[in-house]
């Protein structure tokens, strides 16, 4: 919202000597921060941010209000314009509850037009004026009061007006030239032709104020803020009007806002007023909210009192009354956000300034919870992986469904994961798999001139239901490109599948991940991180006894079938071996070669044995000779 | 006496400094050595022949004469001999040397996600205060995402303009904060809340709404949750806890600054700024020249959202705020565009990312 500071001014004379800069300070302190300030035609304009409970604050007398309870300084009054009401000059049928007041008049225009002080007030408002008086000066009313009004040409509307319920599929052709068609929520001003406008949100062509125009019949009512609401939004039709009563009007300036506006005709355009009427009232003020001593005191932090509490609220226009169990108040026709306790202390708060609010931290009340296993082994992992040079990524939870449908796989249909509204069919589908997205990101990486991606994310992956999609907290990893070759030590070589089991092994995982190749050199795992093994939960793990004898290390260079299945050997030879004895079995060189027979490899086998003894090489030899018997078995060689 | 040598003897002898200068090994020089003094076949020894079969009364003459060729020979070989080893020396050790400016090779590391850092510290930075972390589902129901935290049925942020729904589950939503975790756990604790006196936790988590990707909007982005409830808590238990919490993060001389400002969710509601921390309060670009940014929401948690959750809301009273990650992040960094965070570029993560 758009203020001017003289127009600010005006309301409450107090700020006239005020600096821009203390002025958009106290606005923040009474929650109303300040976005920009600038100079529009040699005033300051300040961009006021207003939350979208405060409609009543959308106005230059609403800011002036709150200032004024702040500064506690008087507010201009508002200008009584003496107009008298007498007959309805045009019968008005208030039929429903969500418009309870109609305050209107018909004025014959005169010659003249909108005064430049006028003129230059919606300019600075970023309004363009229209030269229309009628329609100018309702603008203005709205901008600087806060009621917003509208001017129908009274010569085009045909019998009385009735406020109603649309019915189903009625149209009405709205300001803007669109055909709205209507549902039974809508609610509209209607003459004996149908609806002529959209209550409290936009007027109909057909009644619109024109050059032409003669005569103007003018509406200043109140409609309820939810059906305000709630027909914008049905017909995407977000006007000034709309949010002000959206956001809840004040009933009381309905028959004001009629006399302002009169009295701008009157004075603007020469205009002849021949007669003002209001159907319906003003609707009861709200029933009183009650404060007590100990909820205020509690909320603020100190022993504010209810003397304190009771002049802020008479300062903000309450009706303040006090009774044992504390004050009672009800709100001023403007507030419709005081509904709570809660809603009075905060304004008892809001006034003294939250700067005063006392800080201390809050009693412990019961032990702390610790913090849960999955999220330490979340935590864990993370470290882990980024100690091993591994980057943390974060990508979007949704990707296409091409991408997708590799990883996920028919036990996992995309249907139940799908977005009703994704922002593209790119985004469309909440992920089965992290890997495509780690695809992509090592990709370009790659296409970025990285030699080596080394990336992995925790996050969920989605797995379709019945009842909706399971979230499974899960761990990606990719790894691609070139190993080493950085400086003059490390030999430089293609990252391998082998890399990822190890990985997986370092990662301590009860069954070996399939690896996933993702592309010419890029390989990715993914685990469910409850898969993942928990810690101890020892600090530290019981004693295990090592052997302080020296060990003994043996090698067997074994020639296999290229396709020989390691698993096996290895299998056969540990059975071979004296489990007491054997500490370590495992293939330290795998070796292929031309001059090797065909289709055979040389796996060298190193063994290493240990034990509470010195173990004597005969005995060594013995067990060696029954490991190569036991490769022998399966088919393995030795080489000469 | 020159006249009783033989004329190739006496050019050898003149042949010598040149031939010795040119020894560049001691292997060299070895054969060198034995041309000249060696047992056989050598200038001296065919001298030392001469010598024997020379008349007697020439013999103490050109024993002198022989003698003094061979010392000079000698001495020449034993000087040279001494350089060259010398110069072997420092060859050998020259090779065995090396140079420590040399690129060594260097352990790798990762590196954790910036934003996931930024989380994580805030975890530390409350967990002695005995707050815990609760994590909730990404996937949530509009109960848990709106009504349960008192945002009216009508409000704008339900609409398909602003939140993921579900195709096939039209009441599934992608949650747009991280409050309804707060729904969750009130809920769950709720029947033992006497018990356990109180609670207090974090809730840090990705969140989603309907904007299109630019330099300022992502759909996806983290939020960090704070609640407590307990007895008689009022606004100085929110603003003591933030002033801790802000200090710990950003340095013991930060101030923060409470505004009014409106939440569904809480009553009062509030506004926190931080003296700016990049510019020390002096004013900077980032603070916009007024020493303050703005860092999170707050306020007393509203009634109605423990009563939901079957709380008493006349019993008991607690705080909440919540807090976006890539702000905090982008403004600590002066990272130009959000979309940086979500490219992952190694190395963007390295340098923005740590170990812990
Ligand atoms: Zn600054």
């Amino acid at each position: 919202m758009l203020i001017e500071r003289q127009s600010l001014a005006q309301e409450i004379p107090a700020v006239a000597g005020q600096e821009t800069r203390q002025l958009c300070e106290i606005l923040a302190a009474l929650g109303f921060p300040v976005d920009g300030v600038s100079t529009t035609e040699g005033t300051d304009v300040l961009d006021v941010d207003i939350t979208a409970n405060r409609g009543d604050a959308m106005s230059h007398r609403g800011m002036a209000r709150e200032v004024a309870a702040k500064l506690q300084q008087p507010l201009t009054p508002l200008p009584d314009e003496g107009v008298n009401e007498g007959a309805a000059l045009v019968e008005v049928r208030l039929e429903s509850p969500a418009c309870p007041i109609y305050a209107t008049a018909i004025l014959e225009l005169g010659g003249g037009e909108t005064p430049e002080a006028a003129q230059h007030f919606l300019r600075c408002m970023e309004a363009t004026p229209k030269r229309l008086a009628a329609v100018d000066a309702s603008n203005e009313l709205l901008l600087r009061y806060g009621h917003p009004t509208h001017a129908f040409d009274a010569d085009k509307i045909r019998g009385a007006l009735r406020v109603r319920w649309a019915q189903a599929q009625e149209t009405l052709v709205t300001l803007d030239g669109l055909t709205r068609t209507l549902t039974s929520q809508d609610l509209v001003i209607a003459d004996e032709s149908g609806p002529i406008a959209l209550a409290g949100v936009m007027g109909g062509d057909s009644t619109k104020v024109t050059a032409e125009t003669r005569r103007v019949l003018l509406e200043s009512a109140w409609f309820d803020p939810k059906t305000v609401r709630a027909m914008a939004r049905r017909h995407s039709l977000h006007t000034d009007a709309s949010h002000r009563f959206g956001r809840g009007a004040d009933p009381a300036m309905a028959r004001v806002a009629r006399d302002l506006l009169v009295a701008r005709l009157q004075a603007w355009c020469g205009a002849k007023l021949q007669g003002a009427w209001t159907a319906g009232a003003v609707p009861q003020a709200q029933s009183p909210i009650p404060l007590s001593e100990g909820l205020l005191n509690r909320i603020a932090g100190e022993a504010l009192g209810l003397d304190l509490a009771e002049a802020s609220l008479v300062r903000l226009g309450c009706q303040v009354a006090r009774d044992a169990q504390g004050l009672r108040a009800v709100p001023p026709s403007w507030r419709h956000d005081l509904t709570i306790p809660e809603d009075l202390a905060e304004e008892v708060l809001r006034l003294r300034g939250y700067e005063h609010i006392p800080s201390t931290l809050p009693p412990l009340e019961g032990p702390p919870e610790h913090l849960a296993p999955a999220y330490l082994q979340k935590q864990r992992v993370a470290r882990r992986l980024a100690q091993l040079g591994f980057h943390q990524t974060v990508t979007y939870g949704f990707i296409s469904p091409e991408v997708d449908a590799p990883f996920s796989g028919p036990a996992n249909p995309v249907e139940g994961r799908t977005l009703a509204n994704p922002l593209g069919y790119e985004y469309s589908v909440l992920r089965g798999s992290l890997l495509p997205s780690l695809q992509a990101t090592a990709e370009q990486n790659l296409r970025q001139g990285a030699r080596q991606v080394r990336l992995f994310e925790l996050a969920p992956a989605y797995v379709s239901s019945p009842a909706g999609p399971v979230e499974r907290a899960t761990l990606a990893v990719v790894w691609g490109g070139i190993l080493g070759g950085e400086d003059y030590l490390s030999p430089a070589r293609a990252v391998l599948e082998a890399d990822l089991t190890g990985l997986a092994k370092d990662l301590n995982l009860p069954a070996r991940p399939p690896v996933h190749r993702l592309g010419e050199g890029l390989f990715g795992i993914e685990v469910a991180v409850a898969d993942l093994p928990l810690p101890q939960d020892r600090i530290i793990p019981s004693f295990r006894a090592f052997s302080r004898f020296p060990s003994v290390e043996r090698d067997l260079s074994l020639l296999v079938d290229l396709d020989h299945s390691y698993e096996a050997l290895h299998g056969a030879m540990a059975a071979a071996l004296p489990g007491d004895c054997l500490q370590d079995l495992r293939c330290v060189d795998v070796f292929r070669h031309k001059n090797l027979p065909e289709g055979r490899q040389a796996w060298l086998m190193r063994m290493r044995f240990q034990a509470d003894r010195t173990l004597v090489g005969e005995e060594v030899d013995g067990w060696v000779a029954s490991a190569l018997a036991a490769a022998e078995s399966l088919g393995a060689k030795l080489r000469a | 006496m020159d006249q009783l040598l033989p004329t190739e003897i006496i050019e050898a002898g003149g042949a010598f400094p040149e031939a010795l200068a040119a020894c560049g090994d001691l292997d060299a020089l070895l054969r060198l050595k034995g041309a000249y003094i060696g047992r056989e076949g050598s200038h001296a020894a065919r001298l030392m022949d001469l010598l024997k079969t020379a008349p007697k009364e020439q013999k103490r003459d050109l024993g002198a004469a022989i003698n003094a060729l061979k010392q000079q020979w000698e001495e020449g070989l034993k000087a040279r001999q001494a350089e060259l080893e010398t110069a072997k020396k420092t060859r050998a050790a020259q090779a065995s040397q090396w140079d420590p400016t040399l690129p060594p090779p260097v352990p790798v590391r990762g590196a954790l996600h910036p934003l996931n850092r930024l989380m994580d510290r805030l975890v530390d930075v409350f967990r002695p205060l005995g707050f815990h972390v609760e994590e909730g589902p990404e996937v949530e129901t509009e109960a848990h995402n709106f009504d349960g935290l008192n945002i009216p049925e009508d409000h704008p942020a339900k609409a398909s303009s602003d939140t993921f729904y579900l195709a096939a589950h039209p009441e599934l939503l992608l949650r747009t904060h991280t409050s309804p975790v707060q729904v969750r756990t009130l809920l769950r604790v709720a029947p033992e809340l006497a018990k356990r006196g109180g609670i207090r936790f974090l809730a840090p988590g990705r969140v989603y709404r309907k904007d299109e990707i630019d330099p300022t909007h992502s759909p996806m982005f983290h939020q960090v949750e704070g609640m407590l409830v307990g007895h008689g808590i009022g606004m100085q238990h929110l603003k003591g806890t933030l002033e801790y919490a802000l200090r710990a993060l950003f340095g013991p001389h930060t101030e923060i600054r409470l505004r009014p400002s409106y939440f569904p969710f809480v009553e009062p509601g509030c506004e926190v700024d931080v003296s700016c921390p990049l510019c020390a309060a002096k004013g900077c670009r980032v603070c916009k020249g007024s020493g303050w940014v703005e860092i999170l929401g707050a306020g007393l948690i509203h009634p109605n959202v423990l009563a939901y959750a079957g709380i008493d809301p006349a019993e008991w009273s607690g705080w909440a705020f919540g807090m976006g990650v890539e702000r905090m992040a982008m403004m600590l960094s002066q990272t130009p565009d959000l979309r940086l965070f979500f490219e992952n570029d190694q190395r963007f993560l390295q340098a923005m990312g740590g170990l812990d």
